[in-house]
């Protein structure tokens, strides 16, 4: 599981106030492109040939992630051409863990999707219960979903060490931020700002 | 608050402008004090920058052990909008108090968001509960960012320790104002500025005063009691509590009248005129000072003012008897020995006259200050009139006590002037000379021969000990036989810890700036002159836990003996009235909030603001 100690890595400065190069950062030992774009054990949602990734990381209790989703999804779809991927980076304590970690056990991508989709629609603060009554809402199983989960712990805590370990290189603050081509941008985004993010990253 | 939130959603979504201002960094967003209320708890209250709320149940507090402890905290808004589900926030304040007591460190974490913007992660901030210092532990140590993926056939490029060295540079790339020419210090408020804000002028005047009383005993003010003491003796006759009383209030006052006088000047001026009082000149003359006051106690000579000096003071100051003017002229000069001696409260004043240019508080601060540190005087001039025996033959001991006293302070004062183990020398002829009288002392009764002739003795047999040790080559007067002793044993190896040189602010910035993400920096202002500074050296500097704490640090030194502009633009950099002061900076070149330390150092308090700043723990 992660520690508190593992989510402080990511606070370092608290949340970074620009948007700044992403070569930049890399240039000093960050993660390459290919590890922030292209996690193998995260499907890509969207379009998973596109020409431009939008990276999320993001909590499933976070309001702005969540008050955001539904504008997100729309300019993905819309554009056609943006490959999408969804990053846990859990920093509401237990029951934001214990939801990302459901929602990495599933089967599929496709199930992956449905579950992602179900909790960014919940509202706000969430117990147990209430992750559990969302996606059984959204037809999947919360229960086989854990078990999942319980034997397939190591690669999926893995991954969101992974995805801290990055939030972290990058000094994201907190909750939404997202790299898009070579920038980094905290905080809620509109659909405005995405379709900027989006040319100025195909322009690169 | 509500109302406003949709509204400006409502905006939102009709414009497709940016959402928001770029998140601030937390400490910005949510500004963090500790204070401790009057029944014993500690407080926290939190300033809140508008558009950001803070949630209640995400504040919490464990013990430095990770127990958990209770905090209180009041009701907060609700914020029940659809949206967010029912959750209690605050907006523009929160405060929280607990009772729980701890012996280390506590934790405080807390957690908000900026609305409509970011949420951040929790924020950990270690409290100390007795220094009410704040520290943020995830920006000291790289280590602490050791995810369990590193080993997991990631490149080594993921790993959060190599990717904690970015960073800095990406921060400092994006914000290029924080660039390479300033200093990231902490931003406490300055002493003077947070007193008033509390309780207003008259409790800086209040706490000065307090200050003052504190430091009346350091190395610093110590000299100043061989002097009144001596002053007083040197009227003669009997002296009574109300004279005694008098002569003690009128040095006070005129120290800390010229004490207030210098400070003003010196942070209105910009120039630190500390520099100028301890150039070796004025050492060597106040030294001379000293011993030619030692000769009039020996009765060589009656101390008198020029006849000129005398007249004028007389004419401007009236009804003055002689013996009260000299005592004023004393008090006066006595601020130049002990102005140089910086102390926290009198870097605060410097300091805080110098930013704001309020001559008039910053001087009554320091007025106080010499008040407050000639209070005890002023009881031992009232009182010393009783202790002190009647006028006749003991009076001419008593006055070669202190004729004893000035040499010493001589020669302390000239020993930075002097070549190392020169001042052996000087000691030794001062206790030789002393134990010497001691034995032939003549005019004792019986009773009291016993305890000079031992005291002379002692004085004859360490005097000697003194000039072995200088002709061995020792140079610390409390281990005169340092150097023989070390040949015989050459086993105990003591390492001096090395500490490399810088003259000026861009030579200080590249340091920080190639230890940055390694080590964490010390950097020590320190001069010749500085008194004080020696003191740190020679007791606190080379304590063991010292050197273990230290251990890891990037120590860089700052000589101030000799002043030129890049030193002084320096010390304005980095907000310096005087060594001795210890900056220090952690892995990512910031200034720890709480972990400066100026005046006195003690291994205590060195140890602490060392762990603020990361030091490795073992």
């Amino acid at each position: 599981m992660i520690s508190r100690r593992q989510m402080l890595t990511a606070s370092a400065a608290g949340a970074t106030a620009l948007v700044y190069p992403f070569s930049m950062a890399r240039a000093q030992g960050s993660p390459t492109p290919d590890q922030v774009f292209f996690d193998p054990e995260i499907p890509a949602l969207g379009n998973p040939k596109g020409d431009v990734t939008i990276v999320e990381y993001f909590d499933y209790q976070c309001p702005y992630c969540k008050v955001g989703h539904p504008e997100l999804m729309k300019v993905v779809e819309q554009d056609g051409k943006v490959r999408l991927v969804m990053k846990d980076f859990p920093i509401f304590g237990s029951v934001s863990i214990y939801a990302s970690t459901l929602v990495l056990a599933a089967h599929s991508e496709k199930a992956y999707e449905q579950a992602l989709n179900a909790l960014m629609a919940t509202e706000g603060r969430l117990r147990k219960e209430q992750v559990d009554a969302a996606l059984l809402r959204a037809g999947l199983d919360p229960t086989g979903l854990h078990l999942a989960f319980k034997r397939d712990a190591k690669r999926i805590d893995a991954i969101i060490a992974r995805n801290m370990a990055q939030a972290s290189a990058f000094n994201l603050g907190g909750t939404p931020a997202f790299v898009i081509g070579r920038k980094i941008y905290p905080g809620l985004m509109n659909e405005k700002a995405l379709k900027e993010a989006i040319a100025e990253a195909r322009k690169a | 608050m509500m109302r406003l939130f949709l509204l400006s959603l409502l905006f939102l979504s009709f414009f497709a402008a940016p959402l928001q201002a770029s998140p601030l960094p937390a400490d910005s967003a949510f500004q963090l004090t500790v204070s401790r209320n009057e029944d014993g708890s500690l407080r926290f209250d939190w300033s809140i920058t508008n558009g950001y709320y803070l949630y209640r149940e995400h504040i919490s507090i464990k013990a430095a052990d990770g127990r958990e402890l209770p905090i209180e905290t009041p009701a907060g808004e609700r914020k029940d909008d659809p949206t967010f589900g029912p959750t209690e926030v605050y907006y523009g304040a929160a405060t929280a108090t607990t009772r729980a007591t701890s012996d280390g460190p506590l934790e405080l974490t807390y957690q908000g968001c900026q609305e409509n913007g970011i949420c951040y992660i929790p924020q950990i901030r270690l409290i100390d509960p007795v220094a009410l210092a704040v520290s943020n532990p995830s920006e000291q140590v790289g280590s602490a960012g050791r995810a369990p993926s590193s080993g997991s056939g990631l490149p080594r490029a993921a790993a959060p320790e190599a990717s904690y060295g970015s960073t800095p540079e990406i921060a400092s790339t994006a914000a290029p104002a924080a660039g390479a020419s300033t200093f990231n210090l902490a931003s406490d408020d300055s002493l003077i500025q947070s007193i008033r804000s509390r309780g207003g002028t008259l409790l800086v005047v209040a706490s000065f005063l307090f200050f003052g009383l504190l430091i009346a005993f350091t190395p610093c003010v110590l000299p100043l009691y061989p002097i009144l003491a001596g002053v007083l003796v040197r009227g003669g006759g009997q002296l009574k509590p109300g004279r005694g009383f008098t002569l003690s209030s009128i040095y006070v006052l005129s120290f800390a009248t010229a004490f207030a006088l210098l400070g003003a000047v010196a942070g209105w001026s910009g120039q630190n005129l500390q520099m100028l009082l301890q150039s070796p000149v004025t050492t060597g003359a106040v030294a001379l000072i000293f011993v030619v006051l030692a000769l009039a106690m020996f009765g060589l000579f009656e101390l008198q003012l020029p006849a000129s000096w005398t007249n004028w003071i007389a004419q401007s100051t009236g009804a003055l008897s002689i013996s009260k003017r000299t005592v004023a002229v004393l008090g006066f000069s006595s601020a130049l020995i002990i102005g140089p001696c910086v102390t926290a409260p009198l870097a605060g004043a410097l300091l805080y006259i110098a930013q704001t240019g309020d001559m008039a508080l910053g001087a009554t601060a320091l007025f106080a200050l010499g008040i407050g540190k000639g209070i005890p005087l002023i009881a031992l001039g009232t009182m010393g009139g009783s202790i002190l025996p009647r006028a006749g033959a003991w009076m001419e001991s008593v006055k070669r006590v202190f004729g004893l006293a000035f040499l010493a302070t001589a020669i302390w004062m000239a020993s930075p002037l002097l070549p190392a183990g020169l001042d052996l020398v000087f000691w030794s002829a001062l206790l030789v000379g002393a134990g010497t009288w001691g034995l032939s002392s003549e005019n004792a009764t019986a009773h009291q021969r016993i305890p000079t002739r031992a005291f002379g003795t002692m004085a004859l047999v360490y005097g000697t000990l003194l000039l072995i040790g200088a002709a061995s080559g020792a140079t610390d007067p409390l281990r005169p036989l340092a150097a023989l002793a070390s040949r015989s044993a050459p086993a105990v190896e003591k390492r001096e810890l090395e500490f490399a040189d810088v003259t000026s602010a861009p030579e200080l910035q590249q340091f920080l700036q190639a230890s940055k993400a390694a080590e964490p920096t010390l950097v020590y202002f320190t001069a010749d002159w500085c008194i004080t500074c020696r003191t740190i050296e020679r007791s606190v500097l080379i304590d063991n836990q010292v050197r273990r704490g230290l251990d890891g640090f990037h120590l860089i030194k700052a000589d101030l003996s000799d002043m030129d502009g890049d030193k002084i633009e320096l010390m304005q950099q980095l907000k310096i009235a005087g060594p001795p002061t210890m900056v220090f900076f952690d892995r990512v070149a910031r200034e720890p909030a709480g972990s400066r330390l100026v005046g006195n150092v003690t291994v205590e308090g060195l140890l602490q603001s060392a762990g603020f700043a990361g030091a490795p723990q073992k």
